[in-house]
């Protein structure tokens, strides 16, 4: 890769501790580094340790081996330079679309004028225009999906973290947010670190697919995914279909360890 | 060994009473030294007060208890189970609900006086509503594929109340009796305190009418842990009652 | 019928006004049906004067009380106590809930105190309140404050562990400070519960302040009961329970007026539990 690393993960190391039960290893001397601008998906089945592997990124877990750095620095803990979106939104029920929107902009301390304006600007992005003054709880799951996605795009970061944000949505909803967040990220250029388990999911928005082993998490292989996304039959081009087709032979063993080792 | 460590708190309490009394730092005519009160508590054991106080305390408690958990699951099953007992009960116990139970208890001394009588019917009446509701909560929440099943393997409508309705009832039907013994104990005292001749709230009273502080603090908290105990005995039993549930 | 979700706020909550009204309904034809019942046993001579006077000689006193004026003067005497030691103890019981929460001392300190003191009948103490603080206001209110104080602070803990993290770990990501985070945040993520802390305490707090004063006797719903009960006057005692229900079902229908306006953000349709 020419371009410099935006985000390097060097040999992380993670236990899970829950409060009750034994410790389990979650990630195993992980590695990885992703460029500026660049759309990576980490693939695995559940409990392979990808959201956590995000949430370090995010801040939100302390490092405990290993290092991650953003832009040259360590990472200390959570901030507005590293955007989540979260599977069930996580918007504030007691706030509108527009009071959730806002909410950041102010604790940047962006001037009243400016942040009003700055989001309207981001409903509209996401198309919910009309909804401002929604609470959540009168909203539908894709509704929400996108709020909460403007929210995190207001604050402007160059970093977007997404713990599989499409699913909790039915699946024709999930396919129209995805094609969305596409049009985003083009029109907005980011970085983004995509969690997922759907294997096609990966293969349609990311440029390159991180494929995780099944616990404890490793880095088993990552494989380009550029294609021409904006080709309305993208699904059925055979380079797709066939690059689908590899990645889930390689997910497939590891979603059958996965099974294994709950079912214990 | 953690559950010992966790009531360390009130130890730390109790040595802080007892220093503050001995030292003066309150009034010990206020707040007579602990040890004070548990000498007095063993002089009233020694004595036959508490006893013969105790006695018609614990039995009011639970003629009333008894009788306000037998008719009020009764009452609550059968408003689930029979439409027309639910369309007149309903109401009532929407009336009732409402009510805080202590307001009955002037109602209850002009009725059957100072006695056992008076407390026993505030108890049945006062601790009524909250199994019912909770019986009724509970059979109402049943399962409809449940009671499908049931039907299905041959069993009549009176089978099926009692091999499913019943069991199936049963975890909100004894949260609702747990609500109602706390509340029982809360009417027993009340009205012991204000209209009785005899028992725990008497006692109370008359030991500090008479200045006998340090037996005043002693019935009190005999009392007062009396309900505790009754509570986290009765959750236990529950557990191993309700071990199906998990 | 529409789902309530999807209609605009002003829409939804005209049609929610519309079912409470419906519920209300039910609820008047209920006590219509309850007094005529009462008349009926009352004239049908089943049981005396004494033991169940009737609607209209209850009704009568209740009259009486207020054009005398006593009746105003012992509810407001009853509601100042109640309500400050409710006020107290929803101040008192949020703040040491939140302290709980989230200082482990503090916490560990005090989690077997409330612990063992819940099933307690606090009532109990009241001879002890009495020795301390004497006969008058000031012992009323502290026994109200100790009882009501127990499912406030219960409540505020569990409203506060509950919060979801990915709540906290959204307002971190867009820099909230610790500070902000218990305010902005925390506090309205639990608000809804321990607003039902508070409801549970309300008509608490109005009960305890009645059973005090029925010991203690002179002003109030409850000396006034308990005169009434002392002088075998029985269309006194019963109004005491008329007057005490109505001031009850007032507050707690007050209560969850005040809850629909703060939670109208909440996804429950509100419906007040029983009243």
């Amino acid at each position: 890769m020419s371009a410099p690393a935006q985000i390097l993960v060097d040999r992380v190391h993670h236990m899970y501790r829950p409060p009750r039960g034994r410790e389990v290893l979650a990630l195993d001397q992980v590695s990885l580094s992703v460029a500026s601008r660049e759309f990576v998906a980490l693939l695995g089945p559940s409990g392979c340790g990808k959201s956590t592997l995000l949430y370090l990124i995010g801040g939100f877990l302390p490092v405990e081996s290993g290092t991650i750095s953003v832009d040259g620095k360590r990472v200390q803990g959570p901030g507005p330079d590293r955007g989540i979106v979260f599977q069930h939104f996580a918007l504030f029920p007691w706030k509108t679309v527009r009071g959730n929107i806002l909410y950041g902009l102010e604790r940047q301390g962006m001037p009243k004028e400016e942040r009003e304006q700055r989001a309207l600007d981001f409903i509209k992005l996401v198309g919910l225009a009309g909804f401002e003054d929604s609470y959540p709880s009168q909203l539908s799951g894709g509704m929400k999906q996108r709020a909460a996605i403007a929210r995190t795009l207001a604050f402007d970061p160059s970093i977007l973290l997404m713990d599989e944000p499409f699913g909790a949505l039915d699946a024709q909803t999930r396919g129209l947010m995805q094609g969305e967040l596409l049009r985003i990220w083009q029109r907005t250029p980011k970085t983004v670190i995509f969690v997922t388990h759907d294997v096609q999911e990966a293969v349609y928005l990311a440029e390159r697919v991180a494929v995780m082993s099944a616990r404890p998490g490793r880095i088993k292989t990552i494989i380009d995914t550029r294609f021409d996304k904006n080709d309305p039959d993208i699904f059925k081009n055979p380079a797709f279909v066939g690059k689908v087709d590899e990645i889930w032979n390689l997910v497939r063993d590891e979603a059958m360890k996965a099974q294994a080792t709950r079912a214990e | 060994m953690n559950a010992v460590l966790r009531y360390v708190p009130l130890l730390i309490v109790a040595a802080a009473w007892e220093a503050a009394s001995r030292l003066g730092l309150v009034s010990s005519l206020a707040l007579p030294p602990l040890s004070d009160v548990i000498a007095s508590w063993i002089d009233l054991l020694r004595d036959g007060d508490l006893l013969t106080n105790a006695g018609p305390s614990l039995y009011r408690l639970a003629a009333g208890l008894a009788l306000a958990i037998l008719v009020g699951a009764l009452l609550g099953l059968g408003m689930a189970w029979w439409k027309p007992v639910n369309v007149v009960l309903a109401p009532v116990v929407e009336i009732f609900y409402p009510l805080p139970k202590s307001a009955l208890i002037p109602v209850t001394a002009i009725w059957l006086g100072f006695g056992d009588g008076s407390k026993i019917l505030l108890i049945f009446l006062g601790c009524m509503i909250p199994v019912t509701i909770a019986a009724f909560n509970g059979a109402r929440g049943c399962d409809r594929m449940l009671l499908w099943s049931a039907r299905s393997m041959g069993a009549s409508r009176l089978r099926v109340l009692w091999d499913v309705v019943l069991p199936g009832a049963m975890p909100e039907l004894l949260n609702g009796i747990r609500t109602a013994i706390a509340l029982s104990f809360i009417l027993l005292v009340s009205s012991e305190l204000i209209v009785a001749q005899r028992g725990f709230g008497y006692l109370i009273g008359s030991l500090g009418a008479n200045g006998s502080y340090e037996a005043m603090y002693a019935v009190v908290f005999t009392v007062a842990f009396l309900g505790f105990a009754v509570d986290r005995l009765y959750q236990m039993l529950v557990q191993r009652v309700l071990i199906w549930r998990l | 019928m529409e789902a309530l979700e999807h209609l605009p706020v002003q829409e939804a909550m005209s049609l929610r006004a519309l079912r409470a009204s419906m519920r209300f309904g039910t609820r008047v034809a209920s006590v219509v049906a309850l007094v005529l019942v009462w008349q009926a046993i009352s004239d049908s001579g089943i049981v005396t004067a004494f033991q169940l006077p009737s609607f209209t000689r209850v009704l009568a006193r209740i009259w009486d009380d207020a054009v005398a004026g006593d009746l105003w003067v012992n509810t407001a005497v009853t509601l100042y106590r109640a309500l400050i030691g409710f006020a107290i103890a929803s101040v008192g019981g949020i703040a040491l809930g939140m302290a709980m929460s989230r200082l482990k001392l503090v916490h560990w300190f005090f989690d077997p105190l409330i612990s063992v003191g819940f099933p307690m009948p606090k009532i109990a103490f009241l001879p002890v309140i009495i020795l301390w603080l004497g006969v008058y206001d000031t012992s009323k209110i502290t026994m109200v404050v100790f009882d009501a104080v127990f499912p406030v602070i219960a409540a505020t803990i569990i409203a506060i562990d509950g919060v979801e993290r990915e709540l906290l770990w959204s307002a971190r990501n867009m820099g909230a400070n610790e500070r902000e985070i218990l305010w902005q945040v925390v506090l309205p993520a639990a608000s809804p519960q321990i607003m039902t802390g508070l409801q549970v305490a309300l008509p608490l707090s109005l009960i305890v302040a009645v059973v005090t004063e029925m010991l203690m006797g002179g002003y109030g719903l409850g000396g006034a009961m308990i005169t009434a009960s002392r002088f075998a006057n029985s269309p006194g005692v019963f109004a005491g329970i008329v007057e005490i229900a109505i001031v009850g079902y007032a507050l707690v229908k007050i209560m969850s007026l005040i809850r629909h306006r703060l939670l109208i953000w909440h996804p429950e349709a509100h419906e007040p539990s029983t009243v």
